[in-house]
């Protein structure tokens, strides 16, 4: 029987977009976990009906798992879950402005549990993390350098990590190479041989655009929510 | 032209005195410090004082860093809790020895000094805190190397000094599920990069007593490490008479750290 995962991120309060996915899910075989890696909420509308059914599922819905994102990392430092830390990438990035339509689309009563979500999950031999085991905010893409995506790979030591910060979507896999170093200290030199492991880097996407891997295969699946078809063809149903 | 490098002072006049003297007599006038100024050793102005009175490039280490911001550091400073106990005594007896002008001075450091291909810093270009032992992760380590944009990187922190060479690497690559037929893969040819570990003055950890350093030939990339003997009992006397705990005159005067290597060495502190 297959076994499949649904990743799913960057929601952004929008529970349109999360119903819909979730009717797509309803119609699609062996989903056996619906992971939600952050970015729940955002600044363009009120989060508050999409936290409400993340938190209590409706009869029928896969049960979501949850993490948080770079967006709930702002919020929560802002409101002062973070020590000395404030938003302060975003009032960087985008302005004060941006800061406060922040806090406007979250009402306070749902901080808590925001606040109690982890930094990621590690399933199997898979990491999933919103950025990486770096940074919540590690922007990791197909064009990253290879070397890093190894280094992120490496910190964790899991074989497959499924990240979400860059909203792109691609399953870049290591497939070989390998590295010589030498060490010289005050004993004498030594060499060392060392291979590139078999490892992989899944961006799962944001908003509509979602992501099923099947865990005994090994394959990704990319897919739009509410599309008729999915983009290659290949019947989910 | 030869430079020099030094790190982790820890405190230990005499063997601060002795390397440079070893420096000095090799006619060398370029050096760099990686920080530790202070911590463990007895006398941490005498050092702060000797360093700012040369003039002596010197960036931020893990112990300047925590007595400036407060021991806030996370546990990943320490390889066990036993010796997280003794360094918040040694801190603490620290923070109260120093006057304000040099913890200041502390504050004012850099965490990384760049002098054209040449990148230094005291544990890794990520923190302070991170340890790049000589073993770690090829990978990884030419990772810290590149994303920092530096030919040649030089830490400390571990104790331990050694030369890491990074060559020949390659990492190959291939989409699955591609839009437009990219099934053939791709492969990354990886540029070659050093690590320099300069060990440490004043709290040696690699199997003797000798105070470490390295020298740089910036024309030909050769490395020398260099070991410097120096008066250990003094130090010992004095940190003994200081209070301080006495486990750290013994490592002194042994050499390495008794059965307290780090556990995670490759945990990176996130505060
Ligand atoms: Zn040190
Ligand atoms: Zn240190």
């Amino acid at each position: 029987m297959i076994e499949r995962w649904a990743l799913v991120s960057g929601l952004r309060g929008d529970l349109e977009t999360y119903d819909l996915i979730q009717r797509d899910l309803k119609k699609t075989r062996g989903v056996t976990a619906l992971f939600v890696l952050g970015d729940l909420v955002g600044p363009e509308r009120n989060c508050d009906a999409l936290l409400d059914r993340l938190k209590n599922p409706h009869r029928g819905d896969l049960k979501p798992d949850c993490i948080y994102g770079w967006w709930e990392e702002q919020l929560l430092a802002e409101r002062g879950f973070r020590g000395e830390r404030k938003a302060d990438a975003l009032r960087l990035s985008q302005g004060e402005d941006a800061v406060s339509a922040l806090l406007n689309t979250v009402n306070p009563s749902h901080l808590k549990w925001l606040a109690s979500l982890q930094f990621g999950f590690i399933e199997l031999d898979c990491a999933l993390i919103h950025g990486s085991s770096s940074d919540v905010g590690d922007n990791l893409t197909s064009e990253t350098s290879p070397l890093i995506l190894l280094d992120r790979l490496t910190r964790l030591n899991v074989n497959r990590l499924f990240t979400a910060r860059s909203t792109k979507q691609f399953h870049l896999e290591l497939t070989g190479g390998g590295i010589n170093s030498q060490v010289k200290d005050l004993n004498g030199k030594r060499e060392q041989q060392q291979e590139v492991p078999k490892r992989s880097v899944i961006g799962i996407g944001a908003g509509l655009n979602y992501t099923l891997y099947d865990i005994g295969s090994d394959k990704t699946h990319f897919l739009t929510a509410g599309s008729k078809t999915n983009p290659k063809g290949k019947g989910f149903a | 032209m030869n430079h020099a490098i030094i790190s982790c002072l820890h405190a230990n006049l005499p063997a601060a005195e002795a390397v440079l003297n070893d420096i000095d007599r090799q006619g060398i006038d370029t050096i760099t410090c990686l920080g530790d100024l202070v911590g463990y050793g007895p006398q941490p102005n005498e050092v702060v004082e000797l360093i700012r009175k040369r003039g002596i490039a010197t960036c931020q280490g893990c112990w300047d860093e925590d007595i400036i911001d407060g021991l806030n550091a996370c546990e990943c400073s320490y390889p066990s809790q036993l010796a997280e106990r003794r360094g918040h005594l040694a801190h603490q007896w620290t923070d109260d020895q120093l006057t304000d002008e040099n913890k200041s001075f502390l504050a004012s450091l850099p965490t990384s000094l760049r002098r054209d291909r040449l990148l230094f810093v005291h544990g890794s270009p990520n923190s302070q805190h991170e340890y790049l032992l000589p073993d770690m992760d090829a990978f990884a380590a030419l990772e810290r190397v590149e994303t920092a944009g530096a030919d040649i990187l030089f830490c400390g922190h571990t104790h331990q000094p050694y030369v890491r060479e990074l060559r020949d690497g390659s990492i190959r690559v291939r989409l699955q599920n591609a839009d437009h037929g990219n099934d053939q893969g791709e492969e990354l040819t990886l540029p070659m990069r050093k690590i320099v570990n300069a060990g440490s003055v004043g709290e040696p950890r690699h199997g003797s007593t000798n105070a470490t350093y390295v020298i740089h030939n910036d024309a030909t990339d050769e490395v020398e490490i260099k070991e410097v003997a120096y008066d250990v009992g003094r130090t010992c006397q004095a940190i003994v008479e200081a209070g301080l705990p006495k486990v750290f005159a013994w490592r002194l005067s042994h050499g390495f750290e008794f059965a307290e290597q780090a556990e995670d060495a490759s945990h990176v502190c996130e505060r």
